[in-house]
């Protein structure tokens, strides 16, 4: 096989990333040069979501374990870049009861959402510890549980989270360049995670956990680290959004939220980037047209009554119908491919074509 | 006689309460390969989950190059040169043939050796060097069992084990998958082979065993088991067929 040759093909094996990044990038110049502030913010989140929903792919998808409490990590990063970046003057008069020592805090916003990927990693390096010898539907039910430990914990310690009232004023930082770079940087992550030995072990767990521990796999320690790395980019991407909608409550970070993630990376396929990437389009576009229709249907009276929740529910069903379509997604395990055109065409007798 | 490479004595392992083995004791010797029969439900299986750590065994040793191996825990074992091909073709459905073959060669990987190793497979394998980036889920199941010994193979274990590769597989699958083992003990692996085959198992093995209701009923080399033992018998005259037709 010629240089040449070997290039093309390594080039097609990894053909999704540049398949996915190229449009990415095309679409957020676009944007950015004609688009209407809404349209701005939309892809904004959009980017923000592919952080989070990649962070998610990385464990879910590769271990198989529903990972309810993602969103949480996404909170721990939102909270902690919040405080380390907010003004204390600010501070003190948004979170009366804050701890003194936390009020002091001040850094750049960088350092600050570096900081909370950071104290994420670090809280699921601790709770990860004992949930990931449990599997199956023992492991996801603990892990929800743990979500609601989180959320307890968010709206309960005013003196950090300013309980369940919202906590305001963080300096605003991601524009749609902070949130596209910060998306292909996901990108690049997540699938070279998928990739990587880490990646392939967990893979080869989710597939069959006993074969995996008979070729020498210790299934526990790869989940555990693939929970660590997952946690770290959803504090990353906490931090991120954080920084671009500047005042939350813990209400962000919740079921319903927690849910849209998941819709992402289910209806995509949690098996593959490509997967969770298309997952994310379909839901962002879906969201934002459903919400304009609510919106046209409540504003100009057509029904007596107002109506709420479409979104939710058509998207639920969206995602029902998707899964008794294709269980895995519409994209599937595999990663996305650019055709080969020299394909050999399948031999197809008379007979087969005539049906006989 | 030099120590043997693997001695298990007097092993007894359960399912919660339900005892599956009675003190089951066999030796494997460098370079053999040995064969473990039995009907369903004799132990076989479970004799070779408890050896590879994936079960813990309720009493007994294992003993494996002269290093105690009981209750370790399997990855260990398996870093130690003892392999499993496990029973029903578990490779990975969803995983390309070469990330399967990756996998197997993790345990002790070399990027220089694992091209060396992948040429020796795909001498021995040609059909996955076809499917080389396939998923492993659309092989068929003699190309699944195939790249489970050939996953098993790239770890470079001191002693394999085969778990019922013939299982479900067709006579002619059967027929390559059995001389495909010899082959492999030609070329001086050590295999500790289970099989309910027992006729074409006792074709091509050195040694037997002949495990009962969690027992061994019988060992010896493989002509003895075929003189002393009718075969038949053991598997179709239910309970009250004596094992040995001959006296021992």
């Amino acid at each position: 096989m010629s240089l040449f040759a070997r290039f093309l093909k390594l080039a097609q094996k990894h053909s999704a990333l540049p398949m996915i990044m190229i449009p990415v990038v095309l679409v957020g110049i676009g944007v950015n040069m004609f688009g209407s502030s809404l349209l701005l913010n939309v892809y904004t989140y959009f980017c923000v979501s592919l952080i989070m929903v990649l962070g998610l792919q990385m464990f879910m998808g590769n271990s198989g374990i529903l990972n309810w409490v993602h969103i949480g990590f996404v909170g721990v990063g939102a909270y902690a870049s919040g405080i380390l970046s907010t003004a204390p003057l600010v501070k003190s008069m948004g979170v009366p009861n804050m701890f003194p020592a936390l009020v002091e805090l001040n850094m750049p916003v960088i350092p600050a959402i570096m900081v909370g990927g950071l104290v994420a990693a670090l809280l699921a390096a601790i709770i990860g510890y004992p949930l990931m010898r449990l599997s199956d539907f023992v492991g996801v039910i603990t892990l929800f549980a743990t979500l609601i430990v989180f959320h307890v914990i968010m709206t309960q310690w005013d003196n950090v989270t300013n309980g369940p009232r919202t906590f305001f004023g963080v300096p605003e930082f991601t524009t749609l360049t902070v949130a596209l770079i910060g998306a292909l940087i996901a990108l690049a992550v997540a699938y070279w995670f998928r990739e990587s030995g880490l990646g392939l072990r967990l893979r080869a767990s989710r597939d069959d956990r006993y074969a995996a521990m008979s070729i020498g796999i210790d299934v526990v320690r790869v989940r555990y680290y693939g929970f660590i790395t997952s946690a770290l980019v959803a504090g990353l991407a906490g931090g991120v959004w954080a920084h671009f909608i500047t005042s939350f409550s813990p209400k962000a970070f919740y079921i319903s939220e927690m849910f849209i993630l998941l819709s992402m990376v289910v209806i995509g396929g949690s098996g593959s980037i490509s997967g969770a990437f298309m997952g994310t389009v379909f839901v962002t576009v879906g969201r934002e047209l459903l919400r304009q229709v609510e919106g046209t249907i409540n504003n100009a009276h057509l029904l007596s009554f107002e109506v709420y929740g479409l979104t939710e529910a058509v998207m639920a069903i969206f995602m029902i119908v998707i899964l008794i379509w294709r269980p895995g997604g519409v994209v599937g395990g595999q990663e996305l491919r650019w055709p080969l055109f020299k394909r050999n065409k399948p031999i197809v007798t008379k007979e087969v074509e005539d049906g006989v | 006689m030099t120590m043997p490479m693997l001695t298990v004595e007097n092993l007894m392992a359960s399912y919660g309460v339900v005892r599956a083995l009675h003190g089951v004791s066999l030796e494997v010797n460098e370079g053999e390969l040995v064969a473990l029969l039995g009907v369903n439900g004799a132990g076989k299986s479970t004799t070779l989950k408890s050896i590879t750590g994936i079960l813990r065994p309720v009493k007994g040793s294992i003993t494996f190059l002269g290093t105690e191996i009981t209750n370790r825990k399997p990855e260990w074992i398996v870093k130690q040169g003892l392999s499993l091909v496990p029973e029903g073709r578990e490779i990975f459905g969803s995983l390309t043939v070469e990330e399967n073959l990756r996998l197997g060669a993790f345990v002790s990987y070399q990027r220089d050796r694992y091209k060396a190793d992948l040429k020796e497979i795909f001498e021995l394998f040609p059909i996955l060097e076809e499917r080389f980036s396939q998923p492993g889920g659309l092989l068929s199941g003699g190309e699944q069992q195939m790249l489970a010994i050939a996953r098993a193979m790239m770890a470079h274990p001191k002693l394999l084990m085969l778990d019922e590769p013939s299982l479900g597989l067709s006579p002619a699958m059967t027929d390559s998958i059995f001389v495909l083992i010899k082959r492999l003990r030609e070329m001086g692996s050590t295999i500790l082979l289970v099989e309910q085959n027992a006729e074409r198992a006792l074709e091509i093995v050195d040694r037997a065993y002949l495990l009962a209701n969690g027992e061994v009923d019988f060992a010896g080399s493989a002509e003895d088991l075929k003189r002393k033992v009718d075969i038949a018998s053991v598997y179709f005259g239910g309970d009250d067929a004596a094992p040995c037709e001959v006296p021992l």
